[in-house]
């Protein structure tokens, strides 16, 4: 038996993980979607056959948030926006010139260089592949709260590393091999780990679209 | 029916127009639309409001929310003083368009 109530409150889950915002624009779209159904039913369709008719033609999740998105050019979004841009060239900047460094500049040892690359290689794939094994997480507020936890909590663990850790590793005894190449290891896991949290950010975002995606197809 | 680009074209003077008799709502624009153009004229419902917040937020139209006479929430909108403007620059390149048109068509006739 359907029941449009429940059917409703699924549909606003699918819009609220595609990243319709509420309470505006998703309080506007239920209100069109229930004339809608409304209109239908008083012409003699069904509640369901009236629901799916309505839900088809108010459209897509994933278009209407592109849509959607078009207007949204507030200064947290670009600001949002940039910051992501000024993070990623960064990074890309840093890895090239950690490649450089391991393989040209230094004697870096071949243990030192493939674990290097280990670190390089681990955060390509958390970066790529995350979202694989990460949960969704359809509540879009929640999602934001725990990426921007998660990038928080790699920016602190970079500054741990860089002020306590690091000064730690260079005072060590000379029996341990404090070498350059040896501290860059340390500090590509280090960095490793950080970017492993904002991956996260990234994968449940990514998670929570493809659901989204097989939602509506 | 009416090709995409077209009916994504004259959604704004549309909505304009449809605006400056009156306040109106999303569900009850995309009817009058569909009505006054036999149908030929379809918008994905959807689609409407991503427009209507572009256009709320150029400040052509203002909105508000209310009820509908059955209590549920309804978002209202209607024209502000630039969408006014703006409606009348429309109708005048759309008039001109149309002007062109009709008389190119003649001419095939002559």
């Amino acid at each position: 038996m359907f029941d449009l109530e429940p059917a409703i409150a699924n549909w606003r889950q699918q819009m609220l993980a595609a990243g319709i915002q509420t309470p505006m624009p998703l309080e506007e779209l239920e209100s069109h979607l229930r004339e809608a159904v409304e209109q239908q039913m008083r012409s003699g369709v069904n509640a369901q056959q009236a629901f799916e008719t309505a839900v088809r033609q108010i459209g897509r999740a994933r278009e209407l948030k592109f849509e959607f998105k078009k207007t949204d050019n507030s200064i947290g979004a670009r600001f949002a926006e940039l910051t992501g841009i000024a993070w990623g060239v960064i990074a890309g900047w840093f890895l090239l010139w950690t490649l450089f460094f391991l393989f040209t500049v230094h004697d870096v040892n071949w243990v030192g260089r493939i674990l290097g690359l280990q670190a390089i290689v681990s955060t390509g794939l958390s970066w790529r592949y995350g979202y694989l094994v990460l949960p969704v997480i359809r509540h879009r507020h929640i999602r934001t709260m725990i990426g921007f936890a998660c990038c928080t909590a790699g920016i602190v663990w970079m500054g741990i590393f860089v002020k306590l850790i690091l000064p730690s590793l260079v005072i060590l005894p000379t029996t341990v091999d404090t070498s350059p190449a040896r501290l860059m290891v340390s500090f590509l896991w280090a960095w490793t780990v950080a970017a492993t949290l904002a991956s996260m950010a990234h994968g449940l975002e990514k998670a929570a679209s493809r659901q989204d995606q097989h939602a509506v197809s | 029916m009416i090709r995409k680009e077209l009916v994504a074209a004259s959604a704004e003077p549309l909505i304009l127009s449809l605006l400056a008799k009156g306040e109106s709502y999303g569900y009850a624009i995309i009817q009058e639309v569909k009505a006054r153009s036999d149908g030929n004229l379809q918008w994905t419902d959807g689609m409407l409001y991503p427009v209507l917040h572009r256009m709320e937020h150029r400040g052509l139209i203002k909105s508000r929310w209310g009820e509908s006479e059955t209590g549920r929430k309804r978002k209202y909108y209607s024209l502000k003083k630039d969408g006014k403007t703006a409606m009348a620059k429309h109708q005048e390149q759309w008039s001109m368009v149309h002007s062109v048109l009709a008389g190119l068509q003649k001419e095939q006739y002559v």
